[in-house]
């Protein structure tokens, strides 16, 4: 990058690193108090005919006979990458840890987070969340691929006609585009192109991207994608083609787009060298949050197709007040907005010089 | 090798706007010969700037269209182009090779997110077969002979990193890369310091020598046109009223709007009660202008001021308690921080400075941008937060005051911003922009005799009743400083301090504005800092005159005699870089062309 000298880029990437941290932790505390104002979620690891005893051992388990503060910080202590613990080989087969020195009794380990286990399934909650993100992750990129490229095609189109047939009516889609939830196109999209002319498209209604087959092998079927990623891309594509839109006639009539033209640019360069650049930023925000926001979950359109995706597991545990899996996705959410808010402000700076000198 | 290279002939060059046609150049004729500079002068609107454009074929159409007349380029080789037929694929192989344009705005002429390097190389390359490693070494021969310092490291840097002059260096290389038979600038160093002015006007008619070029030099300022040109035309509502040679435009003016436009720049010789102004000159009946004055020379004359008196005025003023005190004034702003935020280094924008303000008077700010007198203007209204030091206005010392009481000083002290265009709120029609401040103090028992105020406001400024209901966009620069004005008289102050106010404005809409300043000083018993970079303005409006650079004060006395005996080498160059526009001086510039 040309903009930054190396050390000013290093020392923006670690204060902008400290910055998220503080705000991870923040969103720590915030879910651990939510959590503790829930019921007893002893009661709810074993149902409703539990015995004293299975509950205290939970309890126990769960160091949910500590005071909250001690609680909050095993629970840090579990999800940092860098904790003590004792070292038996039951922590070690459960946090799966490797060991780097010892204190005493206890160890200091690196580890990956640890989120603990479903109450329900039992399964390690990072296995969830793992299995579950690959979908949604893909999910997220097409819709998103698809909304950018056109959304920013019809937004430099709609600006270079500005007033005209073109211009108006491609402004008059996008109020249309923006006006429908994901879970009305989704639906219509479905039934259209998923039921009513599925013998035409190839495509059916329901279906994830990775199937099992009838001896059990799991195949990827791309074309699963294609309608979700239609229902969710519609919206993004009508806002960022207003943006574009907005943004590049404001560029076009700028001084220095003047100038290219009196070098004798053709219209085509002057366009997408000195136009197109200077008005991406306020599209890249909006891609960017908007990205960060699919990568969380697309819940509607998750249940809509019956696609096992992040969205799909984080709803399923808040309807069985799963906490260790609705923390576990809080806090992967929050992690990806705050690490692509960093990744978006090095854009800017690239994009725009001026930017990384404040 | 026809020694006309361009010829416009009845151009004619119209605008569809809400308000109907208009027809911005309307039959225009002028030739432009080889190696010549010449000049087109006139005030906003008058259509010198569509001109060059329509030359250019770079009018924004729609709503612009060139709808008649010939533009005939006479090439090197011989061959004729009338540029208003020619096709865009040939226009755009001439642009930027044969003809290439400076523009006014050096800030926003140049594209922010590319190095300056690339953005001329990559006008070397369009019309140039030559590889990149030939195009960078070209362009940084010609960064050294725009004479910009360490051309390498002006390569990489992006316009933001540069300073105005700079910039404007940077458009004159890329204009000059192609070696182009016409160059067109339009307007290049109005947004610029007089001394940078200075700098880019000898480098380009020098430039113009090296590489045998014609110049077409649009501005709104006969003073920058008397440096420069060889030749002038004055242009007046789309037309043009007047042309010839350099010299015999200044001496013996003939169309009444070319006198007004002469007489209306502050003179630095002798001390005007007011500016002439072009209304002085003509006046519009029935679409006939009608000359009122013939004579430059006696109109300044009328308006002089004798030394004598002026002293008198000077030993007055100073018999009176200062209105306003500064004692060793201090405005720091942290430069560089380290990595925990603290601060290393300090920007000393104003560096203990002391002065007084008497009652009545007009006190001066001269400097270069960047010599801090915009920072000790807001400093004063705290605008800017102080470092160390004083400031005492009637015994008050302004910076202890609470918020309370500060907010009830903001009644007594008010300013005037310079630019007319920003400065207005655009969403408030400007009878409620003048209104807000007395609501805000709670001057006058009600809004209808505040309405009733407004308006007596905005006939005070020469402004009309009807103007209440009018948004900002629907008046041009001049009238909306008169609304600022008039804002800033709503809450009846002492003490107003102008800080670039006329700047912005046209040189004939600048001495309106000026005289207006003055007629009010004497109306409402006002005191003014006037502060302005350029000083010929500053003399104009001042008793005494403050010379700041680097946030000290180079030098302070009676405007008159820093002008006659200015002290340093710095004030000196900023008196020698205003363009003065004297005959004598042009029969010299033209005799040595000639020898």
């Amino acid at each position: 990058m040309p903009v930054f000298g190396a050390i000013a880029m290093i020392q923006f990437i670690i204060k902008r690193l400290l910055s998220g941290f503080s705000v991870l932790f923040g969103v720590t505390i915030l879910v651990f108090i939510l959590f503790k104002m829930m019921p007893d979620p002893a009661r709810l690891v074993m149902g409703q005919r539990a015995d004293v005893a299975s509950i205290e051992a939970i309890r126990k388990a769960e160091y949910l006979d500590e005071p909250v503060p001690v609680q909050f910080l095993y629970y840090l202590n579990d999800i940092s990458p860098i904790s003590i613990y004792e070292d038996t080989p039951k922590n070690k087969k459960e946090y799966r840890y490797s060991k780097m020195f010892s204190i005493g009794e206890k160890a200091v380990v690196a580890k990956l987070p640890y989120l603990r286990r479903s109450y329900q399934t039992k399964r390690r909650v990072t296995e969830v969340i793992t299995s579950a993100l690959p979908t949604t992750a893909i999910l997220a990129i097409t819709a998103m691929g698809l909304a950018s490229f056109f959304g920013i095609l019809f937004g430099i189109l709609a600006a270079l006609r500005q007033y005209t047939f073109v211009d108006n009516s491609i402004l008059v889609t996008t109020v249309l585009g923006i006006s429908q939830p994901s879970y009305f196109s989704g639906v219509i999209l479905g039934l259209v192109f998923g039921y009513l002319l599925s013998d035409y498209t190839g495509l059916s209604h329901t279906g994830g991207l990775f199937e099992l087959t009838d001896l059990g092998d799991e195949v990827f079927q791309p074309q699963n994608i294609i309608l979700p990623a239609l229902a969710l891309g519609i919206r993004p594509i009508a806002i960022i083609t207003q943006l574009t839109r907005g943004s590049m006639v404001e560029v076009l009539s700028q001084d220095y787009i003047r100038t290219a033209k009196s070098k004798g640019l053709s219209f085509a360069k002057v366009v997408y060298k000195h136009a197109l650049r200077n008005a991406l930023n306020p599209v890249i925000t909006a891609i960017s949050g908007w990205f960060a926001g699919l990568l969380a979950g697309a819940f509607f359109i998750e249940i809509i197709f019956d696609i096992k995706g992040l969205g799909f597991e984080t709803i399923k545990a808040l309807q069985n007040l799963d906490f260790p899996v609705v923390m576990g996705s809080v806090l992967l959410t929050a992690t990806i907005f705050v690490s692509i808010n960093i990744f978006v402000d090095l854009i800017y700076g690239f994009l725009d010089p001026r930017v990384s000198k404040k | 090798m026809s020694k006309i290279l361009l010829e416009v002939k009845n151009l004619e060059t119209h605008f569809k706007t809400e308000e109907g046609l208009v027809k911005a150049v309307d039959n225009v004729s002028f030739n432009l010969m080889r190696g010549e500079t010449v000049g087109i002068v006139g005030e906003s609107g008058s259509g010198k700037s569509v001109t060059s454009l329509s030359i250019m074929r770079l009018i924004p159409s729609p709503p612009g269209k060139i709808v008649g007349g010939e533009i005939n380029f006479y090439d090197k080789d011989g061959s004729v182009t009338n540029l208003v037929e020619a096709s865009e694929a040939d226009m755009r192989d001439l642009r930027g090779n044969e003809i290439s344009m400076i523009f006014q705005e050096p800030m926003t002429s140049l594209n922010p997110v590319f190095t300056c390097g690339n953005q001329v190389t990559e006008a070397i390359k369009l019309h140039q077969n030559v590889s990149n490693a030939e195009a960078k070494e070209r362009t940084l021969k010609l960064f050294e002979k725009v004479q910009l310092p360490t051309p390498d490291r002006i390569f990489k840097a992006y316009p933001h990193q540069l300073s105005g002059g700079q910039k404007q260096r940077v458009m004159i290389a890329m204009a000059m890369s192609c070696n182009p038979q016409v160059l067109i600038a339009d307007e290049p160093t109005t947004a610029l310091d007089v001394t940078v002015q200075k700098t880019i006007l000898e480098l380009m008619s020098n430039l113009k020598d090296e590489i045998d070029a014609s110049i077409m030099f649009i501005t709104h300022d006969l003073g920058v046109i008397a440096e420069i040109a060889d030749r002038v035309i004055v242009m007046y509502k789309g037309n043009i009223v007047e042309q010839g040679d350099v010299y015999s435009i200044f001496s013996n003016p003939q169309h009444p709007y070319t006198k007004g436009l002469l007489a209306c720049r502050p003179p630095l010789n002798r001390r005007l009660s007011k500016l002439p102004t072009v209304a002085d000159f003509m006046e519009e009946k029935d679409g006939e202008l009608v000359e009122l004055n013939s004579s430059v020379d006696e109109m300044l004359a009328s308006f002089e001021i004798s030394r004598e008196k002026h002293d008198a005025h000077l030993v007055e003023l100073k018999k009176k308690e200062p209105l306003l005190q500064v004692r060793n004034l201090k405005t720091y702003f942290p430069s560089e921080k380290n990595f925990f935020g603290k601060v290393l280094n300090y920007v000393k924008a104003v560096d203990d400075v002391s002065f007084d303000v008497y009652p009545g008077e007009t006190l001066g700010l001269v400097g270069e941008s960047g010599c801090g007198k915009t920072t000790l203007g807001r400093t004063i209204l705290r605008l800017a937060p102080a470092w160390d030091g004083e400031v005492i206005y009637r015994g008050k010392r302004i910076l202890d005051l609470s918020k309370a009481e500060m907010k009830d000083l903001r009644k007594e002290i008010q300013i005037i911003f310079q630019d007319p265009y920003s400065s207005l709120n655009p969403r408030l029609t400007i009878g409620n922009a003048i209104m807000e401040p007395m609501q805000v103090h709670g001057i006058l028992a009600n809004d209808q005799e505040r309405k009733d105020k407004v308006v007596e406001l905005l006939e005070t400024v020469s402004l009309l009743p009807h103007h209440f209901n009018r948004y900002p966009h629907e008046f041009s620069g001049g009238q909306r400083q008169r609304i600022c004005i008039a804002r800033s008289l709503a809450l009846n102050p002492k003490f107003i301090i102008c800080d670039e106010s006329v700047s912005a404005l046209d040189v004939s809409v600048q001495a309106q504005v000026l005289n207006l300043l003055i007629e009010l000083r004497e109306k409402m018993d006002l005191t003014y800092i006037f502060i302005s970079h350029d000083l010929s303005v500053v003399k104009f409006m001042s008793d005494r005159m403050i010379v700041m650079n680097k946030g000290k004060i180079e030098q302070m006395g009676p405007a008159d005699s820093i002008y006659e005996n200015p002290e340093t080498q710095y004030t000196k160059n900023l008196i020698s870089a205003i363009p003065k526009g004297l005959v004598s001086d042009i029969k010299v510039r033209t005799s040595k062309g000639e020898a």
